[in-house]
């Protein structure tokens, strides 16, 4: 429809200019489409009266183009090509009728034939003579067209000056009239540009370190953020470089921090229920409870343990002030993914019984999100600003926003419980999280901070009324002997080399002084001073026992001071003028009590700790800091040589480190649910764009879903697996027998050969596609049966969502891990010397061991590590599968072998697609006014959308058997690993899957598996490791 | 010379070790509780400052890689002198890579070699939350031989 309402505004505007009486064209036009015009043509044209009906128009059109030849003007040109195209839509078919003497007319009416003309000349010498718009240049010839004419009229001939005068006349003021919008220059001013960035970021909050990185870093917009994704520079490899050897730094303040208060009996007790001991130390264990180190786990719904799984946090417990007080409140901090947020607290307030009263206390203007810098130092400061260009009119400057800047200050952050005094409230963006990775962050941190000075006598904290806290809190004798005994450790940590030398998760309070005030001039690369210490007995001391749970303590955990903190800020430009004022230009700014102190926390970030290679990969430091202060300590760490990454080097680093990334890698999560339905739609719609000669087509490679893993469909096929195989499993008593007893129809015809495999593979695929077959052979396909296809499809989606809801979980209990990883092992000299330190804790791998966990945890996936042998490196989504006998026989015989292949498959579904596509473009012939057939094909469309040539249709059966071996898992993120130097891939495997594939597996090549690529047919032999 | 260490580039895992428990069976009772409470994870040596002609032999490299590339520092005229340090299990391998180099040199190299402990820290990761986190110290013998031109007489 739009396609024909364009073509009568291109009409209209054509005909604006003719004379009334010239209208047979729109006859034509009208002719052309609905085939109702010639009588109405001839009724209002005068000069047809002695033709017949047919003639009258073919005359006309015929003299139309007698005229245009006679007077060869490009104007005559158009109309007549325009025209000629309005009648041969009319005419259609009978065309070549039209040609020849039949067309001539015997004799013409003078009067009326003069007429008829006269009218026509009058209508062309006006066109020809009004220029319209831009044309003024065009009635001129092109070899006296010049360029600059356009804007310097005198240039052109004088006849044509008058009418050029009045055209740039008209274009200019309508220019006028539209520019609305100020210069350049006048937006990039101070206040505009504030103005403007504030009203950017009410909808994603945007971190302090914004602008910094939006000039540096692909920016994406995601969990309500603006994130930099990576750098613009090529930097993969120096970023990685850079994680390896010097230092990587982050910004991490997006993660989002819930603050708990309440007793500690409270709060463990109401805790407990989110988490279990079976997998691993939660929140009650000693050494986190101290508040010595940050502790790590997994949070579960309200008592499901092993099921419904929210996400990872990390926590951090504020020490006590006092050693003996242990009914007084404790704080607990929980840091956690913004994607993870609004599920955890929800849950949070469940089991601390908080509703969602608003509290009445101080807490809604305390916490305020937006806090202002004082406006009066801006005034002061700003001496250059012509504030008073606009006279009379006061100049209200605009205010930064720092915090949250999407959220309504009205909103409540705070909720109370009334039973057991529990508070919650939450600190997205109140304290700022950097993360520094790399053995050089411990130099680029203790150079970049500096322990804040203690004033020295009671006359200079009078005199300074602003800094208040610091000084108030250097009256304490205790505290202020802490924080002497907090530098001394920060002078001892520099003769430290790299953070993997210090115990994991420590935390060390801090009270700084602003580290802007002793910034290189220009950007240094830290580099460890190594030189031996004088103490070496207190730094083993140090390395030994870490830091001390009392000199974790640190006034960034009181709101109170952190406020303070906040606001008192001095402002780069005040600073820099303080700086112009110096004596001696370059010099250290010395603003002596007038200094900021910064209460800061450091919290040690272990690398890679599970597994035998690269342990302490990837270790580092986090620097919190409260909010405000983000760009004074982001460029002065920048300028010890920290490299920037985004969010590419933070996953990059949880890969390297063998760890599931959040959002990624939790499929049992609901962040990871929705996470992994947006990455599918978003490959989908990459792999659309494309068209099907340029991009693979999956059904060829055996791949049923390319852009995700099927987690629900694999542990269900291997429950049904298994069961089916299960009673043989249970006659055999030992491994050994285990091996040649179970017989699986699937598993036997497995690895024999390819026509056989494939052979088997389509007799499979037969019961899912009959209805198709049927369609193959008869050309015409029916709406009918479409429908009936289509909504056989919705059953099964539909049968499918309730289970796909979360029958699915990850194994993390540890005791269970620890015992798969040793079975996953290869029994070879290295694995039996283990063996012989095997306390009693651990079961061999036997029958009724596997049996008892096949029982117990029959819809489990685990996570695993797989490291390629040789060639190859998986991508997201690739294929575990179980290698065939014959597979481990071949790389027994030839250890070099890339690994066997898989036969390419049929596509069922592209005849399919083709008849489609046919119909599609058969659609638009098809009257629009038959409403009942309309209806039918749209439907078809809705129903042909699921069907991509190359890509299965979404329901999906047979997941595990589909190719020529087993799957038994999915590689959610894999890379070639520049730690290693080989293909590595992460990913989870069903459990039932992995215990049959061990199981059958002879002892001295267990934990083999393939890894297959969705678009490739090349199995690759990998390694699975198992670590905990 | 210093007894110098290095785990960023060149570190030395004595990969004999066994994983999880404790490496010397030294009292069965301690480690059977161990086994059950805690988890044993090994920090790296302690990485000490390094010179250009420092060398750390590990197991993980190709063996003939680091011959070649001890053997290419002499020959590059630099250096008079090169040292060579092994840790654990990587000993051997220094002490022959060291002997090849004289094997090699037709008398013009001389080898001076050196032994040391070094302290090495594993911590103790409690499974349960009672457990507090312990650390324990080992001892481990170091090689470090020195390469060197010998004056032609």
């Amino acid at each position: 429809m739009s396609g024909v309402s364009r073509k009568e505004k291109k009409y209209a505007k054509l005909m604006r200019n003719q004379p009334s009486n010239i209208t047979f064209s729109s006859t034509d036009q009208m002719a052309g489409r609905s085939g109702m015009g010639p009588s109405e043509s001839q009724a209002t044209n005068p000069r047809c009266g002695s033709f017949t009906s047919l003639q009258g128009v073919t005359g006309g059109h015929v003299q139309q183009q007698q005229v245009g030849s006679a007077q060869p003007s490009s104007y005559g040109d158009h109309r007549r090509s325009s025209y000629r195209g309005g009648f041969r839509g009319y005419r259609g078919n009978s065309r070549g009728s039209c040609h020849g003497y039949s067309q001539i007319p015997k004799s013409i009416t003078a009067t009326a034939f003069a007429q008829a003309r006269a009218a026509e000349i009058n209508a062309m010498i006006k066109a020809v003579s009004h220029k319209s718009g831009s044309q003024f240049l065009q009635s001129l010839p092109p070899t006296m067209r010049r360029r600059a004419m356009s804007h310097n009229i005198k240039r052109l001939p004088r006849r044509l000056q008058e009418i050029a005068k009045k055209e740039v006349e008209k274009v200019s003021q309508l220019k006028k009239e539209q520019s609305k919008s100020k210069s350049r220059k006048a937006r990039r001013r101070h206040g505009s540009l504030l103005m403007e960035f504030n009203r950017r970021q009410r909808k994603n909050i945007w971190l302090e370190t914004h602008i910094w990185h939006a000039k540096r870093f692909h920016m994406v917009k995601k969990w309500g953020y603006c994130l930099g994704n990576k750098p613009t520079t090529k930097s993969y490899r120096a970023c990685y470089r850079s994680m390896t050897k010097q230092c990587l730094l982050q910004d991490l303040s997006y993660y989002c921090c819930l603050e708990l208060n309440g007793t500690e009996n409270n709060l463990l007790k109401a805790l407990a229920r989110l988490t279990s001991v079976d997998a691993g130390t939660t929140f009650a264990s000693v050494a986190c409870l101290s508040g010595k180190c940050q502790g790590s786990l997994v949070l579960y719904k309200a008592d499901q343990y092993p099921e419904k799984p929210l996400g990872p946090v990390t926590f951090l417990w504020r020490p006590k002030t006092q050693p003996d007080s242990s009914s007084g409140n404790r704080q607990l901090w929980i840091w956690m993914h913004p994607a993870l947020k609004m599920d955890l607290l929800t849950e949070l307030q469940l089991v601390c019984q908080c509703l969602d009263v608003p509290v009445p206390e101080p807490a809604p203007n305390e916490c305020k999100t937006i806090t202002y810098v004082p406006e009066k130092q801006t005034e002061v400061v700003g001496l250059k600003r012509k504030q008073q260009d606009k006279a009379g009119e006061v100049v209200i400057p605009e205010k930064k926003i720092i915090g949250n800047g999407t959220r309504d200050p009205s909103t409540t952050v705070v909720w109370t419980s009334l039973t057991n005094g529990i508070t919650i409230e939450d600190l997205t963006m109140e304290i700022l999280r950097y993360r520094l990775i790399g053995p050089l962050s411990h130099c680029v941190i203790f150079e970049a901070i500096q322990a804040a000075d203690v004033p020295k006598n009671s006359e200079e904290r009078e005199e300074t009324k602003m800094y208040c806290w610091w000084s108030e809190y250097c009256t304490q004798p205790e505290k202020m002997s802490l924080h002497n005994h907090q530098r001394d450790i920060l002078q001892l940590l520099l003769g430290v080399a790299s953070p993997a030398e210090i115990s994991a998760g420590t935390v060390l309070g801090l009270t700084v002084g602003d580290p802007r005030l002793n910034m290189p001039r220009n950007r240094t690369t830290a580099i460890p001073d190594l030189s031996q210490p004088e103490d070496l007995e207190k730094l083993r001391d140090l390395c030994l026992n870490g830091i001390g749970a009392e000199y974790a303590q640190s006034q960034i955990w009181d709101r109170n001071v952190r406020n303070v903190v906040t606001e008192t800020k001095i402002s780069e430009q005040k600073l820099n003028q303080m700086r112009s004022k110096l004596l001696v230009p370059g010099t250290r700014l010395d603003l002596g009590s007038q200094e900021s102190k910064i209460p800061i926390l450091l919290v040690h970030q272990p690398g890679k700790m599970a597994g035998q290679e690269h342990t302490g990969w990837g270790s580092g430091w986090d620097i919190l800091i409260p909010k405000g202060w983000g760009m004074a300590f982001w460029i002065p760490l920048i300028y010890r040589g920290a490299r920037v990454g985004g969010l590419q080097e933070g996953a990059k680093h949880t890969q390297y480190k063998g760890l599931p990334h959040f959002p990624d890698d939790f499929p049992d999560c609901p962040a990871g649910i929705q996470h992994s339905v947006e990455t599918k739609k978003e490959l989908i719609d990459k792999y659309n764009k494309y068209p099907p000669a340029k991009r693979p087509n999956y059904i060829h490679y055996g791949t049923m879903t390319p852009f995700r893993c099927p987690w629900q469909q694999l542990v269900e096929e291997w429950e049904a697996h298994i069961q089916a195989g299960d009673l043989k499993l249970a006659v055999s008593g030992k491994e050994q027998e285990l091996k040649f007893e179970v017989q699986n129809p699937n598993y036997k015809h497995a690895g024999v050969h390819e026509n056989k495999a494939s052979e088997e593979m389509s007799n499979k695929e037969k019961p899912s596609e009959p209805d198709e077959e049927m369609e193959e052979d008869s050309e015409s396909v029916t709406i009918l049966e479409r429908n009936t296809g289509c909504k056989n499809g919705k059953n099964v989606i539909t049968q499918d969502t309730p289970a796909e809801s979360g029958h699915v979980s990850v194994l993390r209990s540890r005791k269970l891990l620890k015992q798969i990883s040793m079975w996953c092992r290869p029994s070879s000299s290295r694995g039996q010397q283990t063996q012989r330190y095997r306390g009693p804790a651990q079961v061999p791998l036997a029958a009724d061991a596997v049996k008892s966990i096949i029982g117990s945890y029959p819809r489990f996936l685990i996570w695993v590590r797989l490291s390629l042998l040789k060639k190859g490196s998986p991508i997201a989504n690739a294929t575990i599968c179980v290698p065939s006998k014959e597979d481990l026989q071949l790389l027994v015989s030839d250890p070099n072998c890339p690994g066997p292949q898989e036969s390419k498959h049929r596509d069922p579904f592209k005849q399919k697609c083709k008849a489609l596509k046919n119909k599609k473009r058969a659609l638009p012939k098809v009257p629009e006014t038959t409403t009942a057939a309309d209806l039918g094909i749209t439907s078809v469309s809705g129903c042909g959308v699921n069907l991509v040539q190359g890509l299965w249709p979404d329901q999906i059966r047979n997941v595990i058997s589909h190719c020529s071996r087993l799957a038994i898992g999915y590689v959610s993120q894999g890379d070639f690993s520049l730690t290693v130097g080989c293909g590595e891939a992460l990913g989870f495997v069903s459990l039932l899957g992995l215990l049959h594939m061990i199981s059958n597996q002879p002892p001295n090549h267990r934990g083999l598996a393939l890894v297959r690529n969705p678009a490739s047919l090349q199995y690759r032999f990998a390694k699975i490791n198992i670590e905990v | 010379m210093s007894l110098s260490l290095s785990s960023s580039s060149l570190y030395i895992l004595p990969v004999s070790m066994a994983e999880n428990q404790p490496t010397a069976p030294a009292s069965e009772g301690a480690m059977d509780m161990d086994q059950v409470e805690y988890t044993l994870r090994k920090r790296l040596p302690r990485k000490l400052p390094k010179r250009k002609n420092d060398i750390y032999v590990n197991m993980k490299t190709d063996f003939k890689a680091q011959l070649a590339r001890c053997q290419k520092m002499l020959d590059s005229g630099c250096f008079s002198e090169i040292c060579i340090h092994g840790l654990g299990l990587a000993i051997n391998r220094a002490i022959n890579i060291a002997l090849q180099l004289q094997g090699g040199s037709f008398g013009s190299l001389q080898i001076a070699a050196n032994t040391s402990t070094v302290e090495l820290v594993d911590d103790l990761e409690p499974e349960l939350d009672e457990g507090e986190p312990l650390t324990r110290t080992r001892n481990n013998s170091a090689i470090h031989i020195k390469v060197f031109h010998t004056l032609p007489q």
